[in-house]
């Protein structure tokens, strides 16, 4: 399955995906800049601040317990669309997701 | 069977090495033998990134909960460092709002700007001053005593209790002479917070102190005490080392200082700075199952050491690790750890000391120069960083 990620300038990068992973974990094995994911994946560093894409948003689903706490962390602005992408499992019907990437995780 | 073939035992290491010159040692064992028993420390070292990573995101093999150390005798608790999974999570949590950003950006760095501008004030323009002793430690201090909920302690007195409880809990030896101290220090910590506890109980306030006794569902007083003194313990060599290394690193690299005077994008050089001598260098984790790490067949019942100063520095991951450079294109350091014990404090040093420190000093204080780069002495096997930072002022 594909993901592809949109920086915050529209730089845009394409990567392959694996079910079960996710979607901070696969920015960070394909070396996709914007995504740090410092404390990996532990709810505990929200470096890893997405926003979804709006035509994905329903399929993705809302904030987990917990995770908007976070995300009043995150260093960029927090959106309806915002998650954080260590807490975004990849399903099959998530094949082609679109992540868009905020200026600054730090 | 490669798998069942125990990490080599190293018999020359020496804690005095370690304690002196570890990153010779680190970039030879990263080399030759990334996963060694070292018998002068008890602990297998694992001195490469990836491996480090790996034990810190697996909480489920690499436990953090070890209650038999010498930090349960120091802190005279069993601390949330030492617990994992839901119970470390709920003594987290219990302070964790006091953390975070929203707080920080509408408490602590305003007060933390006005308390960096008096210190900054006491110092004399035109001389030379060790700023790692007048500087780094007290600001450290005076702001984790806010933030903590217990400003009417001194700066002296917290840099008291901090070293009382490092040396306590680093006291692996089992010798009398570092719990005396550290049972002073608590003493005089517990006498102090019995009166701090009425004080935000009757008067609530957004210290840590504050949102942890009037929660709505308080966690057990034992535990609010022992977190405090965590943080007391963890909060004050961390970032005084941090802010030490980072203004050794940019007066020793006058180009790269000058780029970020103009800039004014400080941020990196922070994460540089922790990068390059992590001010937490090592950390322990209990091996809850036979694992192989690196072809090497780990038992259970071992304890690994993450070494985060030479993940810092694996080749792998960093060009020139050596060299202190905030330009780097990529700077993904483990000094703040990685998974559910990633460090508390992240945010507010960020936001501190990279956000705010860096830029008044450097404003106050244009022409600061180290006229001997070579009398800073650096110290420290597990926490590490300068303890002498000669500057003369200008």
């Amino acid at each position: 399955m594909k993901i592809t990620f949109i920086a915050a300038d529209g730089t845009t990068t394409e990567v392959e995906a694996k079910e079960g992973d996710s979607v901070m974990h696969t920015a960070v094995q394909n070396d996709v800049d914007g995504i740090i994911g410092e404390c990996g994946g532990s709810m505990m560093c929200a470096t890893c601040h997405c926003y979804v894409d709006e035509a994905w948003a329903a399929a993705v689903g809302g904030q987990e317990d917990g995770e908007s706490d976070l995300l009043d962390c995150a260093a960029s602005e927090v959106k309806p669309t915002s998650r954080l992408s260590c807490q975004i499992r990849l399903r099959r019907e998530l094949d082609g997701l679109v992540i868009h990437l905020p200026e600054s995780q730090l | 069977m490669p798998d069942h073939t125990l990490a080599p035992l190293d018999e020359t290491i020496t804690i005095d090495q370690l304690t002196t010159a570890p990153y010779p040692i680190y970039k030879r064992l990263r080399a030759e033998a990334p996963v060694t028993r070292v018998k002068s420390v008890g602990r297998t070292f694992l001195t490469r990134y990836a491996d480090c990573k790996y034990v810190k995101d697996t909480p489920a093999l690499f436990s953090s909960n070890d209650p038999n150390t010498p930090m349960k005798k120091a802190f005279q608790a069993h601390t949330l460092m030492r617990k994992d999974g839901p119970e470390h999570m709920a003594e987290r949590m219990a302070m964790a709002s006091s953390l975070m950003p929203k707080t920080i950006q509408d408490v602590w760095q305003p007060l933390y700007r006005q308390l960096a501008g008096d210190y900054l004030d006491r110092l004399p323009k035109g001389e030379i001053v060790d700023l790692h002793k007048d500087l780094s430690a007290p600001i450290a201090a005076r702001i984790l005593a806010h933030i903590l909920g217990i400003p009417e302690a001194t700066d002296e007195e917290m840099i008291f209790w901090s070293q009382a409880l490092i040396d306590g809990a680093g006291n692996f030896g089992w010798q009398p002479e570092p719990f005396v101290i550290s049972d002073h220090a608590n003493l005089e910590m517990n006498a102090l917070l019995e009166d701090a506890v009425k004080r935000v109980r009757a008067e609530p306030d957004p210290s840590a102190l504050s949102v942890m006794v009037n929660a709505e569902n308080p966690i057990p007083m034992s535990q609010i005490i022992a977190n405090i003194k965590i943080a007391i313990g963890g909060g004050i060599n961390e970032p005084r080392d941090a802010l030490s290394t980072i203004v050794y690193g940019l007066l020793t690299e006058p180009e790269q200082l000058e780029e970020l005077k103009r800039s004014q994008k400080w941020g990196p050089a922070f994460e540089e700075g922790v990068r390059w001598v992590a001010p937490i260098q090592a950390s322990s984790r209990l091996v809850l199952e036979d694992v192989e790490i690196g072809g090497f067949h780990i038992p259970r019942g071992d304890t690994v050491m993450t070494i985060q100063a030479s993940a810092n520095h694996d080749e792998d991951v960093f060009d020139h690790p050596e060299k202190f450079d905030v330009f780097r294109a990529k700077n993904p350091h483990l000094s703040f750890g990685s998974g559910p014990h990633h460090c508390a404090g992240t945010h507010v040093a960020r936001r501190t000391v990279g956000a705010v420190m860096l830029e008044m000093l450097f404003d106050r204080f244009p022409d600061i120069t180290l006229p001997d780069p070579e009398i800073v002495q650096w110290r420290g096997f597990g926490f590490r960083g300068p303890i002498n930072l000669p500057v003369k002022l200008g």
